[in-house]
Order: C-alpha cells, then structure tokens, then sequence
C-alpha cells in the first residue's frame, strides 16, 4: 500500500481563498517548527547536554594541529563535553587574552605564557585549582617536578598548570667538533668536565676565518638575556634579590660571567657579532656554527631543518658554582569566569595527563619538557629513534634546572636592562662590570618605581 | 517674496536632512571610533589604569613623564632629530623627483609607476628589506660603500651603533620619496601656468631661476600641505623601529611611538600612554600652529592677495 493512504485525510478548505492563507500559514508553521524541531532535536541526539567549552592557544599550524588533535581526543573521550580550540596568531596573542580576561569573556582555558602569567594571576583572573589539585585522585600532582608546579603558584595556591615546560640546551654541530678534533661535549659533561673554559676552547678550536677577517664558521652563538641567566648562576651570581625588591647583577660573579660572554665575541672573535649574526647567517642551521643554546622546544625545528650534518643537545657547561640550566613553562590557566569549572578541569587535567605529555614530549613530537617525573624517566621520553639523542640532557635540564625570577614586571626591568646591556653585547662598553653597575641601579630604579606609572 | 523665502529655507532643510543622511555613516564612525575612544583616552590619561583597576591619579601621569620619566625625554629627544632631517630631507626628494618626472620625456609613465611601486611595499617588508641593506657585514651600502674606496672598518655600523641608528632611519625613509608625496608635487607641478615660465624664458632667466623664481612660489602651498603632513607623519615613526631595532641599541631608536606602546601594551600602564597620546597631540598642535603663523611669510596663494 502506497505511504501516503496511511495519512489522514485533512478537512476540505471553505474558500479558495482563505485556503490559500492557510496554506501558506500552515506552510510558515510547519517550516518554523521543523526547524525548531531540528535544533531542538539536533540539541538533544547531539550537543544539548554537551556543554561547549572553549580553549585558547597560540602556535604555528603544526603546533596547533596537533593541539587540534589533543582536543578532538578529549571530544571524543567526553561525550558530556565539547571542548572548541580557540587559535589566536602569536602576535596578537596577549592582547587578546588581556582584553578577553578584562572584559570578563575570555575562554574557559587558557594558555599563558609564563613571562606573563605572574602579573595577570594577581588581578584574580584566575580560578584557584588547589581544591581541583588536591582532591582529584587521577591528578597526583605529586608526580609533578617541583619546578613545573612552582611555577603555576601564587600566594601558595596552585593557578596553573604547566605545560610546555622547557629548558635551555646546548645544541652543538658533531660534524664540527669533530673536523676540530674537539671531544664529545655530552661525554665531557656525564664527566662533568664540560665547563665554559672548555667551551672556550671548543669554540676556538672551530672557529674559522678568511683571510681578510671575516668569519667562515664560528664557535658558539651568544644568547641575550634572560636565556644566558645560566652563565650568571653557575659563577656564583644572581639576579635579583629573594624578594625581588633589588637587582643584584652588580656583583663580581655575574660580571665575570658576562666578561666571559663578551670576551667570546669581541676578544676571541669566535662569537657571531649583532650584525654577523643578523637575519640568521650564522644560524645552527647553516652549519657554519658549532654551538648554540635555545630551548628545548627548538629541536623539531632542527630536526627538519637540518640534514646536512649531525647534531645533538648537551646541557649547559658548569662553572665554578655549579651548572644549572633555565627551565620556563607556559600555564593552562582556569579562567574565573567559566561556568562549568569542573568540566574545565577534566579538560586541564587531560591535557597534563602523563598520557598526552607522552605524546607531546615522546621522540615523535619532541615539542618540549614533560612537566611529570614518570614521563621524564619513561622509556617513550628518553628512547630517541632520531636526534636528539642525548635525550639523559634534557631529564637534568629537569631535575636540576632553576626557574627565572619573573614577576609582575619582568617586562619593564628586563626591557631596561637588555637596554643597557646592548652597550656590552654591542662592543661599545667592553668592561662587562661597569655595564651591569650602570644596569642594575636602572633595574633598581624600576623596581623601586610606584606600579602603573 | 515671503513665500519665496520659506519655499528656499524649507528647499535648504531638506537639503540639510539629506546631507545629514549622507554623512551619518561618517559621522557615526567619527563618534564611535574617533572621538569617543579620543574622549575616554584624555580621561585615561587623568587615571592609574591597567585594563583592570582605574584609578584617578589627577595630572600625575603628565607630571612624571616630564619630571621624571628619563626614557620620555629621550623618546621624544629621537624622534624630534628624526623629524629635523627626514622631513626637509623627504620634501626636497620628493620634489626633486616630481620635477624629474614632470619633463616631457619618452617613458615618462614607466618612470612615474616605477618611482611609485617602492611605497605600495608594506611597512614591515621594506623593514626586512632594509635589515638586510644596513647590515654592516654583509650589507649592500657598505658593500657600496667599500667598492667607493671606503674601507670595511670604517664604514658604518648603521643599527649596531647608537651614533649610526638615526641616520639609518632617516636614510631608510627616503625610500618613501616617491610615494604620495610625490605624487601631490606633481599635482602641484602640473597646476602652474605655462605662461610663467614663457613670459620668465622671454625675461632670459635660467632653468634654475624659473625653478627658484617660478616653480617654488607656485608650489610654495604644496609645500605647505606636505610640509604639516610630514612633521605629523614623522612623528609617529614606528613600524620600522619596532619591526628593525626595538628601539635599540641602548635606546638609540627608542621613538615616541614605540614608547608609548611599549607602555600601553607590554607594561599595560594604559593611563600614561595615553597622558604619552595627549601629550604628543599638543606637541603635534604647536608645531602646525607655528608652522600655520609662519606661513604667510613663504606660502603664496593664487590670488590670495586680493
């Protein structure tokens, strides 16, 4: 039997006209409900008891394919949840995030970059996650490095959760260090020979120049502040004070760090200067340098970049108080205005799962340091089917790295005194004491500044 | 006649109310997005703000900027040399070019396009390009420089050496003579009568004093027009320096501009820059208004003496 027998049968219009109306009225009707029928049904089989959450981070189209990636999982794994990436390009990326915090709409999760993260998790932007932290047995925030955590705190309280946790390495050319004759920098520092006076002599030894002076390949690339706090450190210096109310680079050990540092460039000219180095022409890269040192995150970008020669990471040399390594991570943060905080949280706490810092950190991704000892000293963290290999670097950078004093305003000092140290780096002032004593009373006067104006 | 009078006043009304209707839009932009975001910076400027808390502060911001801010004064101290020379310098080559290209010669379109297309080059491209140009390494000037006889170890270290920075930069904003500038000379060129220079030729002045004596009264009000768009352009210098140098080194190209944004947008002292904004408005305001009263002195208008 034809379908449409079964229908029944409407009554027959009074008038030609009025049947028209109502037929288009009905028509109106019935288009009007299917469609609200449609989204309410859509609603219900799929996203009504789906609440939409939103996350926002910055990186370049692979990075945030694979963040895509992250999120489809969640989605997939939470059907109560729909977690929608929120990409805003690098450059634009904290203003947005300022003004969205400000004006009270930002996303339910955010990433913060750790530089910034101590001067807006004051202005309460932030939801508190201890409660979450301490109560969630699938948490264990015990597993968490002490570093990783401290950072992510704030009177106490745990704000963020750290992601993306990296140190600086040193990257070095092997193909160079061994056309020089110079040892394996890795082996020296298992031995915990490999100091800066071996640097030193590394550099020079790979250092070539023709013969009208101009450099053919050079030893090491001189990194700017803050990535080259190490060398402060590891002669005996600091940076600021444990209150932070006083810059202390106006000491001898850090004057001797960044003599040492400037002397590489300007005495022993084995040192890229601002404009050898400029727009890349001694990039690790090129294959005209020996060594450089950048955060861990750098090694995909090595990784595809480089295929002419081998190449690997060591830690940073030791010197006469030691040899600790920076570590600085990026903070998922709560925003305090999300209406669905616990489901935020499942969200976070996936994300720092050991499960996904596998996957980010592993030998595939490589894209940074696991914030969680059990990845650290896991197998799919330290096997290395391709370089970097000396892969026991980075789980030191870990274990021994020191965070950088970064406050509410890191910005404004660290923008001063980059400012004074061009004077150094530059060659114009080449006694590295004079330059920091003329740095830190500047830094202090900032630090002695009323905030805000 | 009465009936006259209203018939027009209530013609020019509607007039009006369409003229009004036409301009809306602008004039809904201007109030949205000109004057209002004008209006609530000059009472940020009055305030402590961070985008967070907002506090009234009084003149506090404008006191410590000009008593006690030594970045402030050097912010301005760049750009206002950076001013003096590029703008006179700009002027005279894009004049210089719009009379060159004013000749009746074969190509004279090509030319005009081709001295054009450098300024159609985005800001912060030509900025790379430039990197590359004032490398003191590697860069084609130096390389200019040594083929001219100069030795390498003198020629100049154009952005690593504070002394060098700002000549840089004002090098670098040639690069602009050819754009619209230019263009409005030509303009201005083509707008004087052929007549001066015949009755001038007959008189037997030379090529240089019909330029003197003819060319440049006549475009004296261009000059004019270019001259207070340069001295506002100039002063708001940035893209270069911040995409370049970030204002370095030690400060060397550390433009007002630069500053104030560094202040609005990675210190979020939202309430000095805009005490920064104001305060180059009415630095901008005295230069025209003195250029405005010089003016007459130098700028002669057709018929304007009548």
């Amino acid at each position: 039997m034809p379908r449409h027998d079964r229908l029944p049968q409407s009554k027959p219009p009074a008038g030609r006209e009025r049947s028209a109306t109502c037929s288009r009225r009905a028509l109106i009707c019935a288009a009007l409900s299917s469609a609200a029928a449609v989204a309410a049904g859509c609603g219900t089989a799929g996203r009504s008891s789906r609440v939409e959450l939103r996350y926002m981070a910055w990186g370049n189209p692979e990075q945030l394919g694979v963040e895509q990636q992250l999120v489809d999982g969640f989605n997939r794994q939470n059907r109560d949840i729909h977690v929608r990436l929120f990409r805003v390009p690098a450059s634009a990326y904290l203003n947005k995030a300022i003004i969205m915090l400000a004006s009270r709409t930002a996303p339910d999760v955010i990433r913060i970059d750790h530089y910034n993260f101590p001067n807006l998790v004051r202005k309460e932007y932030f939801r508190d996650l201890s409660p979450f932290a301490d109560s969630d047995a699938q948490f264990d925030k015990a597993d968490i490095f002490p570093a990783a955590l401290q950072e992510g705190m704030y009177r106490g309280r745990l704000y963020g959760l750290n992601v993306l946790l990296g140190g600086v390495m040193m990257y070095y050319n092997k193909a160079l260090f061994a056309a020089a004759g110079q040892p394996d920098p890795y082996r020296l520092w298992m031995e915990r020979r490999w100091t800066w006076d071996r640097l030193r002599e590394a550099a020079i030894a790979i250092s070539r120049h023709a013969p009208d002076g101009r450099p053919e390949r050079l030893g090491v690339q001189i990194p700017t502040f803050p990535h080259n706090a190490y060398i402060l450190w590891a002669f005996g210096g600091e940076i600021l004070s444990a209150d932070g109310k006083h810059c202390l680079l106006n000491s001898p050990g850090c004057a001797r760090a960044y003599q040492f540092l400037a002397d590489l460039r300007w005495k022993d000219r084995v040192a890229p200067t601002p404009s050898q180095g400029a727009l890349s022409a001694f990039g690790f890269e090129s294959g005209k340098l020996g060594m450089t040192f950048d955060w861990m995150g750098m090694a995909p970008r090595f990784r595809r970049a480089v295929k002419s020669f081998d190449w690997d990471v060591c830690p940073v040399p030791y010197g006469p108080a030691g040899g600790a390594g920076i570590l600085k991570g990026n903070q998922l943060v709560m925003s305090a205005e999300t209406a669905y905080p616990e489901k935020a949280w499942r969200f976070m706490r996936y994300l720092t799962s050991a499960r996904t810092e596998a996957m980010l950190y592993g030998d595939k991704l490589r894209r940074g340091d696991p914030a969680r000892r059990s990845v650290a000293r896991s197998q799919e963290f330290l096997h290395a089917s391709r370089p970097p290999y000396n892969t026991g670097a980075y789980l030191s950078a870990l274990e021994n790295g020191r965070l950088l004093p970064i406050d509410a305003r890191w910005q404004e000092w660290s923008t001063v005194l980059n400012a004074e140290l061009d004077e150094l780096w530059g060659g114009r002032d080449l006694d590295a004491a004079r330059v920091l004593a003329r740095a830190a009373s500047k830094v202090d006067a900032v630090l002695a500044s009323e905030e805000g104006f | 006649m009465a009936a006259l009078t209203v018939r027009r006043r209530s013609l020019s009304g509607r007039e009006a109310r369409f003229g009004l209707a036409f301009i809306a839009p602008w004039l809904a932009g201007f109030l949205v997005f000109a004057l209002g975001p004008m209006l609530a910076s000059l009472y940020l400027s009055f305030c402590k703000y961070d985008l967070h808390r907002l506090e009234w502060v009084g003149a506090e911001n404008y006191r410590r900027l000009l008593t006690a801010d030594p970045l402030f004064w050097r912010a301005l101290q760049n750009t206002v040399v950076y001013v003096a020379i590029s703008v006179p310098l700009g002027l005279a080559g894009s004049l210089a070019i719009a009379v060159l290209l004013n000749q009746n010669v074969r190509g004279q379109r090509l030319f005009r396009t081709l001295f054009y297309l450098p300024s159609l080059v985005p800001a912060v491209a030509s900025s790379l390009l430039w990197l590359w140009v004032l490398n003191s390494e590697n860069g084609l000037l130096n390389y200019g420089l040594s083929l001219a006889g100069l030795p390498h170890r003198l020629c100049p270290r154009w952005l690593e050496d504070p002394v060098w920075t700002l000549p840089a930069f004002v090098l670098m904003s040639l690069w602009g003579v050819g754009g619209a500038r230019m263009v409005i000379f030509l303009a201005g060129l083509q707008g004087i009568p052929e007549s001066y220079y015949e009755a001038a030729h007959i008189d037997g002045a030379t090529s240089w004093q019909k330029f003197w004596f003819v060319t440049i009264p006549m475009l004296s009000s261009t000059i004019f027009f270019n001259l207070i768009l340069g001295v506002i352009g100039s002063f708001q210098v940035f893209t270069s320096a911040y995409v370049m140098t970030s204002g370095g080194p030690g400060n060397a190209s550390l433009f007002y501009v630069l500053y104030l944004f560094r202040n609005a947008f990675e210190y979020f002292k939202l309430g000095k820059a805009s005490a920064m904004a104001w305060i180059l408005f009415a630095v901008l305001l005295g230069f025209t208004m003195i250029q405005f009263r010089q003016a007459h002195r130098w700028v002669h208008y057709e018929g304007g003496d009548e």
